[in-house]
């Protein structure tokens, strides 16, 4: 924690210094097209004090993103939670935090790829698209290496997961195109698509750590004394 | 299983005792009859249970954990999983046998069912009973039965926070505290720390068979039969709620705990035992009260849009526990019941009962009676082992719930329950030991409503039950509601062109027209019953205490109303009557058993 801490408060500071059009550089110096061409980049942000943990995101997000064929038309799928980017996690006392890839600015997943960029698009196996300025992957020149995982679980919300199977890395929001389906079906406004905060309390935090924020905000001070 | 949509035709089932795990298959005619859930397990439960008389603590007895066809999909509200079993509660008049009881269905909101379907399997059934404490740890097809020494004792908070850092995401769990470890007759299973299946003594049932806990993770979902059309429900029933926003505000402000003091108001509330029906300090602890002093979050189950689940911490004098409530049952069983309105002191209550997994139901019931029996004198504080029980003794009240757990000294009569005591203590107690068929009656006085009232605890099927309803059409559609996984606060929103009908047309494919539809849950109404008359109750266990007939409360607006026994069968006799059964002995009718194709209990 005290790790992940110092290096997000790095992270900050290094922004703070360069404002808004500070360009970060990756491990081998290279410039990718990490920032968005109009200078706004967007994510799903959480309220956490209107999520109430029902995980209706989490079958939002699956059932669009695992459509299924019938009788030659794409539909939804039956939104499996397991198959979700966005990932409710539980506590005791009780706090729900939706966990999803935080759209970083500065793109420690993208910097950690140490696949060579294509050099026509720039694109490594994981790469800023720049149509949708959400973070995709390309598994045809994928190596399985992980470093994309293991960068964001050290430095941000840890979303990023490698596919048992596939060995691909997953759980990566594209944003469903523009028109999340998990802000579009949170029955509690809980959702919103808007631009990324990196001041923002929550930002790029892993579940763990806004956990802790959360029980400190809504119960502080109090020991739990059940029994 | 061939030609079975929306479900998996498969149940897993789990003996303790020989550790033999296997999956079972169900009969494609027992999903479309029974539905899941309640249903379901009643099948299971009278294919499994041969003869009536089986002690409920026997190994053989099965402890069936039920998520429905609704189960696992995100349509509103349905996380519900009904626990099923043979009842540690109830006993008939004229025991025919020495164990006889009725059957026994709890259900619980949460996240445990939806995740049982998860893992492949319309149910879990367990038999048996392991030589050392356990736990079931379910991924999919692989179970395994791991030993739970290192949990066993742990209050339910405890042991949830063990396990969620033990497993963390992906995985729900269900389990029982010290209450059923120690198998306190009413002791319940929870999950999620909170959210309990309080009633009937299912936690004690899963003491008995020394299992601590369900740990389960799933990855699959069965095929729908009808994918598009099931979309297009999920679509409108969303919208549905999204367009009522005046429904959906009432639970998600306040949930049941609103009721608090429409209730006082109305004197439909359980006050002072059941003496009366009004709280005359119902401000105390009614919703305006808990926002302010309690209430910090507000969470919902599996998919649900309602939220009226209220998480919070109480300060001052009992304050420090982080826990739910109260909601209605829970803030008038152990508040209003035993004259406490102390806010704070009363969600300790709620925590410790929780913490011990225990029906808090029962045990406002049976705290209600000491207190009363106390004041009459027909009971001392030699009696209490120097508890000094009185109406609205918090500290007292938490001495006893202790003692109970611990089966120490009248804690071991206590925790058997407000009949057992009233045959102990003598003396006229029993007018006043508020139960039927040995099941404590829940926070809903009976008075003011009596005809409604007294129906609806005096024909439920696992003893005195406020959710049954009182006429049969709504008691079977309780039952067929029990059995989707759906649940019953959210139920006002699914009519019409969404009904429930249209939906399990969708999933499983199975077309009914409305009066069959109807039909499965008089099936199952009826196979509950069938199952309790063979264990020998009639028409003299839907009988209520004779308070229900003497003692008129004496303020507020159910101010001297009292029923008569001429009333009580009149009305017991319309609704058998209504329902099909015998009038001397209750016994459902050979024609109705044939309608409802229950001609294999004969």
């Amino acid at each position: 924690m005290t790790h992940k801490e110092s290096s997000r408060r790095d992270f900050l500071k290094k922004l703070a210094i360069g404002g808004g059009g500070v360009v970060l550089l990756g491990k081998y110096n290279f410039l990718f097209g990490n920032q968005p061409k109009n200078g706004i980049l967007k994510a799903i942000i959480v309220d956490f004090d209107k999520c109430t943990g029902c995980r209706t995101c989490e079958t939002a997000c699956s059932a669009f993103h695992h459509q299924i064929e019938i009788e030659g038309e794409m539909l939804n799928g039956l939104g499996n939670p397991k198959l979700a980017n966005i990932q409710v996690y539980h506590y005791n006392p009780d706090v729900d935090i939706p966990s999803i890839c935080a759209n970083c600015p500065d793109t420690p997943c993208v910097n950690a790829c140490p696949v060579t960029p294509d050099p026509i698009t720039g694109h490594k196996a994981i790469f800023r698209d720049e149509l949708t300025q959400s973070i995709r992957t390309n598994h045809s020149v994928c190596i399985s290496c992980g470093s994309c995982s293991r960068a964001c679980e050290s430095e941000r919300t840890g979303v990023i997961k490698m596919n048992s199977i596939s060995n691909h890395p997953e759980h990566i929001c594209d944003h469903c195109g523009g028109n999340p389906q998990c802000v579009m079906n949170c029955p509690y406004d809980a959702l919103s698509f808007r631009e990324v905060d990196v001041d923002g309390t929550y930002f790029g935090l892993s579940p763990e750590e806004i956990a802790e924020k959360l029980f400190e905000r809504y119960y502080a001070g109090e020991e739990v004394v059940n029994g | 299983m061939d030609n079975i949509f929306g479900q998996y035709g498969v149940l897993l089932d789990v003996n303790l005792s020989t550790k033999e795990i296997k999956k079972t298959p169900i009969p494609k005619e027992d999903l479309k009859n029974y539905l899941g859930g309640r249903g379901l397990g009643m099948k299971i439960l009278w294919d499994r249970v041969k003869e009536p008389g089986m002690d409920p603590y026997s190994p053989e007895n099965p402890l069936m954990f039920m998520p429905g066809p609704f189960s696992g999909l995100p349509i509103p509200s349905s996380s519900r999983t009904t626990i099923i079993t043979k009842s540690t509660r109830t006993s008939p008049k004229n025991k025919k046998y020495p164990h006889s009881s009725t059957i026994s269905y709890a259900n619980m909101g949460g996240f445990f069912g939806p995740e049982v379907k998860f893992a492949g399997y319309d149910g879990i059934v367990v038999t048996g009973k392991a030589s050392s404490p356990v736990y079931l740890l379910i991924e999919d097809d692989k179970v395994e039965i791991k030993s739970a020494r290192a949990y066993w004792g742990m209050g339910t908070d405890m042991f949830d926070k063990a396990l969620i850092e033990k497993f963390g995401k992906g995985y729900q769990s269900c389990y029982i505290g010290p209450g059923g470890e120690n198998v306190i007759p009413y002791a319940s299973v929870l999950n999620t720390a909170a959210r309990a299946a309080g009633r009937g003594g299912v936690g004690a049932v899963m003491g008995s068979k020394n299992l601590k806990a369900i740990v389960v993770k799933g990855t699959q979902q069965p095929k729908l039969a009808q994918h598009k059309k099931y979309l297009e429900l999920l679509a409108k029933a969303r919208q549905a709620f999204r367009d009522d926003k005046e429904g959906v505000e009432y639970w998600r402000s306040g949930g049941t705990a609103h009721a608090l003091e429409s209730s006082s108001d109305n004197g439909t509330m359980a006050v002072k035992n059941y003496r009366e029906g009004t709280f005359k300090e119902i401000e105390k602890i009614n919703t305006k009260a808990a926002r302010t002093q309690i209430w910090k979050r507000d969470f919902a189950c599996f998919s649900c849009r309602l939220a009226c689940k209220k998480s919070g911490f109480a300060k001052g004098a009992y304050g420090g526990v982080i826990h739910d409530g109260p909601e209605y049952e829970t803030g008038t069983m152990v508040g209003a019941n035993l004259l406490i309105s102390d806010l704070e002191g009363l969600n300790k209550i709620i925590a410790i009962c929780d913490d011990y997994g225990i029906d808090i139901i029962t045990t406002g019931g049976v705290l209600g009676f000491l207190m009363e029996a106390r004041e009459r004198g027909l009971i001392d504080l030699d009696f209490l082992d120097g508890i000094d029980l009185k109406w609205g003794a918090i500290d007292a009240s938490i001495d006893m719930i202790h003692k109970i757990v611990r089966q120490d000294g009248v804690g071991k009569l206590a925790g058997l329950g407000v009949k057992a005591l009233a045959e102990h203590i003598g003396n006229g107690s029993e007018e006043f030991a508020i139960h039927v068929k040995g099941h404590e009656l829940a926070a809903w006085n009976v008075n003011t409503r009596a005809e409604r009232m007294m129906i609806t605890y005096g024909t439920a099927n696992r003893g005195a039950c406020h959710l049954n309803s009182s006429s049969p059409t709504r008691q079977n559609h309780n039952a067929m509601q029990d059995s989707l996984g759906a649940c019953s606060f959210a139920g006002a929103w699914y009519k019409g062109d969404i009904s429930y009908r249209h939906f399990i047309e969708a999933i499983t494919g199975v077309e009914h027209t409305d009066e069959e539809f109807a039909m499965i849950g008089e099936r199952i109404f009826n196979l509950e019953k069938l199952f309790n008359y063979r264990e020998g109750f009639e028409r003299v266990d839907d009988q209520l205490p004779e308070r229900f007939f003497k003692d008129a409360h004496t303020y507020g607006k159910g101010e001297g109303i009292l029923a008569t026994h001429q009333d009580f069968d009149n009305w017991i006799e319309a609704y058998y009557k209504e329902r099909g059964w015998d009038l001397k002995t209750s016994k459902p009718s050979p024609e109705k058993i044939a309608e409802l194709g229950l001609n294999f209990t004969v």
